[in-house]
């Protein structure tokens, strides 16, 4: 109760507010006809994997499939020797410290253990939570190395599984609640391409205040 | 016994383009309709109605009532007419003793060129054109009274007539009523945008659901000394090859 | 004598009416919107279906608006983070400008929020000594030239690159010699690099609230509302207290229409998610979180039976896209903070309606607005509502009450509407015949202003029908 009395002096407001409110809903307003359930919305997703593919053409966005751990290192490597000289900041994971290992590249590495991505790094290399074929999206959390990590450097690599695929936005959403990964993050992102901005002339620019590339390193067998 | 219809002519049709009424009574008796003028009608309200002075839009409307209510079907070239009485007459007169009388009303009311293709099932009306054409689709007929295809219907089917499809053929014209003039600037600058947009198709003609927006239209071509002359559509449907003048070229 | 806001609506609306460099710009950006917008559109298996549910959820949301507004403050403040309702702008200016001053702030880094627009946060910010960066480019380029946005989602969408890449010399760096959109871009990255980094505040806006997870939801594209988000140590955001939704799993329909509807995209770069400071062990984020609840009015609309929905809206921008009468006089002529179909339904409620009557009457009433409402407002409709309760408020000219008086009088009495037709279009016939067509004694000199005469019949349908046309 010490937390309302505290609202109270502090923000008399609030009580005005939740009255207005309350006194302005009872005035009934006749509610038309819900929607009849079943109605399909958005077409269903038969092919994942290929539909992940598609979107992230349209989204300007890299996906490159890999076979295995070995594979998805030597896209890896490529990927980072076509960038200017510079660290690249990567989320400290078993996973990504064994890609980074077969990698070996030959730049400095800041491991998100040792602190949040500055300007300094050209690259990010991070997992994802989940990756959406609906929308070509990768989800991520702040456990994906922080929330710095997928907007602060020119390119953004992320290194996900086949097995992190799901179908569409609802069942991206419907997993966070179940998991409570909004508990145990204080952020997470849907994204769905490279940063970009039409507000000139509404021509499409790639590449803005976030990342120019977004790469998904998709290994198919885990 | 021939079928019956009433017509409701708005009252800028009535004094400023009679013309528009005349073809329209021509076309339904053409398609074997007997036209009835119940000479006690004035307006729909719409004037009133827009401009938000309901009080005074009411009373407008419960004499339109009375005096169609035993109409079998109310007909009218005009789109935005149409619509107040079949979208707002229930709302306006929600607690008007006429009430039922309206929604049973507004149930047998129609646009001309609805008439036609959904209650008479005719699209061939044996009418001949021989010029190019283009339509505006008249916003209220258009988003109020779902009319999309039936005067594109109708137009097909005249013969020689060249339709021509124009850009943003969905875009107010800009009239407005009252708007015309309180917003005249606007109004003017929508029109001019219209006008392009009728210019760029090359049509000798330029018709709609609308008398209204023909009319300014009309206006703004005129100024602009445009070719493109506009019509109603019931005028070309009226149009039946015979010898006479048509009355399109009758206009200044 | 300083005009009234209807005085100055019609004099800006006569200037951009006759701007066509204006006109061309807006037509090509609302060329390329249309041609987007219907892919975007053609993405969703059934459009109807999906603006359907999004207005169901929005519905749901503001007629328990108490509820879900308690249940999001219960976990973000269960998380550390703060809740601020305020009742007006000034009440919110106070609480953000307090907040700065306590935490030592010197410089703000800001992502576009239409409500801290509304409420004026920046110059309030400024007058306390702070410096405020709008970090969007579209806001940048406005901030730039200290002229307020002109729409809702693409803030410069008037100027041409010519024009933005001069701005940027004049103000930024006389270097930048390309006027290329891409370069223009690159050089405000370079600058505004800088700010994101020193910063002490982030403040943004929200697109919605989720009640059951307790986070803001943003909507965006360039990726400075991520590092506003990120990089400061105190995170603020300024939203409207409508913006609440229900479930986290609403985001699955309200993302893909929001951005179908704002720019034709299938969904935006970036759906952020942020429901408190950051945690302990997380890598980065804000220290300290606010959330400052505006109502500014939003309350009083509750009440409105007719017009509780028009609160449903997402501020997508797709009403003004479509509007013709936007597309012609541009987005700063309706001089409020949100203009096209949606401000010219709000201002009169927001900032009364005397004031702001002209914008509800500024319409042709075309009903594309309504016809493409993602949420399914009825805009056209309320736009007639705003003109009859102005009307009954006693707001109009009583010149104009009198003529409806007369008209109505008139239009009871059928012999006296046709003596009445008779009569005007006798006497515009002297009045043309005389050459005085546009003149003073015209009554019809403003319609005759743009178009040429109507031509004048000799007689009246009903005089036509009378006379031969009678038999079937």
């Amino acid at each position: 109760m010490a937390q309302t009395s505290k609202a109270q002096t502090e923000n008399p407001s609030r009580e005005r507010i939740l009255e207005q409110i309350r006194a302005g809903l009872r005035t009934v307003v006749p509610e038309p006809p819900a929607l009849r359930s079943g109605q399909v919305i958005f077409e269903p997703i038969n092919n994942p994997l290929e539909r992940f593919q598609q979107e992230c053409v349209g989204n300007l966005m890299e996906c490159a499939l890999t076979a295995d751990s070995a594979a998805s290192a030597r896209q890896l490597a490529k990927v980072l020797q076509s960038l200017p000289e510079g660290e690249a900041f990567v989320q400290d994971d078993p996973a990504l410290r064994r890609l980074i290992e077969l990698a070996a590249p030959a730049r400095p590495i800041r491991w998100s253990s040792q602190g949040a991505p500055g300007e300094a790094s050209q690259a990010t290399v991070t997992l994802a939570e989940a990756l959406i074929a609906q929308t070509g999206s990768i989800l991520v959390t702040a456990s994906c190395g922080g929330r710095g990590a997928s907007v602060i450097a020119p390119c953004h690599i992320v290194y996900a599984t086949v097995a992190q695929l799901v179908p569409d936005l609802a069942s991206a959403l419907s997993r966070v609640s179940q998991e409570r990964k909004l508990d145990s993050n204080s952020f997470a992102c849907v994204i769905s391409g490279s940063s970009r901005t039409a507000d000139i002339e509404k021509i499409l620019v790639q590449g803005a205040h976030g990342p120019r590339r977004l790469v998904v390193i998709l290994q198919t067998v885990t | 016994m021939k079928r019956k219809v009433s017509l409701f002519v708005p009252c800028f049709v009535d004094q400023l383009l009679p013309e528009v009424a005349v073809d329209t009574v021509k076309v339904l008796r053409r398609i074997g309709y007997a036209v009835e003028f119940p000479e006690d009608q004035t307006c729909c309200g719409q004037p009133a109605l827009n401009t938000g002075y309901w009080g005074d839009a009411r009373p407008c409307a419960e004499h339109f009532v009375r005096v169609f209510k035993n109409a079998d079907f109310v007909v009218c070239p005009s789109g935005s007419c149409v619509s107040v009485i079949r979208l707002f007459y229930p709302e306006l007169l929600a607690h008007s003793s006429l009430r039922e009388d309206a929604a049973a009303l507004a149930s047998r009311t129609f646009e001309f060129s609805e008439f036609l293709v959904k209650v008479a099932g005719v699209t061939q009306v044996g009418a001949t054109f021989p010029h190019s054409v283009t339509y505006h689709a008249s916003c209220h007929g258009l988003r109020e009274l779902h009319i999309h295809d039936e005067p594109l219907q109708l137009l097909r089917q005249v013969d020689g007539l060249k339709l021509i499809e124009m850009v943003r053929s969905e875009e107010c014209c800009g009239f407005g009523g009252t708007f015309a003039v309180k917003f005249a600037d606007i109004s003017a600058a929508m029109g001019t945008s219209k006008a392009e947009s009728v210019a760029a198709t090359g049509a000798e003609f330029v018709t709609a659901t609308d008398p209204s927006c023909l009319m300014h239209l009309q206006g703004i071509l005129g100024k602009r000394r445009a070719p493109t002359r506009t019509i109603y559509l019931a005028s070309i449907l009226a149009q039946d090859g015979l010898a006479q003048k048509s009355s399109a070229q009758e206009r200044p | 004598m300083s005009q009234t806001a209807a005085q100055r609506f019609l004099h800006d609306a006569a200037v951009k009416s006759a701007d066509l460099m204006h006109r061309e710009i807006i037509r090509r950006g609302m060329d390329s919107y249309d041609v987007a917008h219907l892919k975007g559109r053609a993405r969703i298996k059934d459009w109807e279906a999906a603006r359907q549910k999004c207005q169901e959820i929005k519905r749901e949301a503001v007629n328990h608006l108490d509820r879900y507004l308690l249940q999001f403050e219960e976990k973000v403040i269960a998380r550390g983070g703060h809740v601020f309702w305020a009742a007006n702008g000034e009440e919110a200016c106070t609480y953000v400008k307090n907040l700065a001053t306590r935490l030592g702030v010197r410089t703000v880094v800001k992502s576009k929020s239409m409500v801290t627009e509304e409420i004026h946060l920046s110059p309030a910010l400024e007058k306390a000594g702070i410096k405020v960066w709008e970090t969007d480019l579209g806001e940048f380029i406005v901030q730039l030239r200290d002229e307020p946005p002109y729409h809702i989602v693409t803030p410069a969408m008037h100027l041409n690159r010519g024009q933005i890449a001069k701005l940027f010399r004049e103000k930024l760096d006389p270097g930048i010699g390309s006027d290329d959109p891409a370069d223009l871009m690159a050089a405000a990255r370079r600058i505004l690099r800088q700010a994101f980094f020193a910063a002490e505040m982030g403040i943004s806006g929200a697109n919605f609230l989720v009640a059951d997870a307790g986070v803001i939801a943003i909507s965006t594209n360039e990726g400075n509302g991520r590092l506003c988000t990120s990089i400061p140590r105190i995170h603020v955001v300024v939203t409207g207290i409508e913006k609440v939704i229900p479930r986290l799993e609403d985001l699955a329909v309200l993302w893909p229409v929001l951005a179908t509807s704002g720019t034709g995209q299938g969904i935006t770069t970036y759906g952020t998610l942020i429901g408190g400071p950051r945690r302990p062990g997380e890598v980065d984020g804000a220290e300290e979180f606010h959330v400052v609840l505006v109502d500014n009015g939003r309350s009083q609309l509750l009440a409105d039976a007719e017009q509780r929905e028009v609160l449903h809206c997402i501020r997508c921008g797709a009403c003004l896209n479509i509007c013709p009468v936007f597309r012609h006089v541009g987005g700063h002529t309706y001089g409020t903070t949100y203009p096209g179909p949606i401000g010219s339904v709000l201002t009169p409620h927001l900032n009364g309606i005397k004031e702001f009557k002209h914008l509800s009457y500024a319409s042709s009433l075309c009903g594309a607005c309504s016809s493409v409402c993602p949420v399914k407002i009825d805009l056209s409709h309320h736009l007639l509502q705003n003109r009859r309760n102005a009307t009954e408020a006693g707001a109009t000219k009583s010149s104009e009450r009198l003529i409806f008086r007369a008209w109505r009088y008139a239009m009871l009495r059928p012999r006296m509407y046709a003596l009445g037709g008779w009569s005007v279009r006798k006497a515009l016939r002297i009045i043309y015949g005389l050459g005085l067509a546009g003149s003073i004694l015209d009554p019809m000199r403003v319609w005759n202003r743009y178009r040429s005469p109507v031509p004048l019949p000799s007689e009246s349908f009903r005089a036509r029908w009378r006379k031969d046309l009678g038999a079937n």
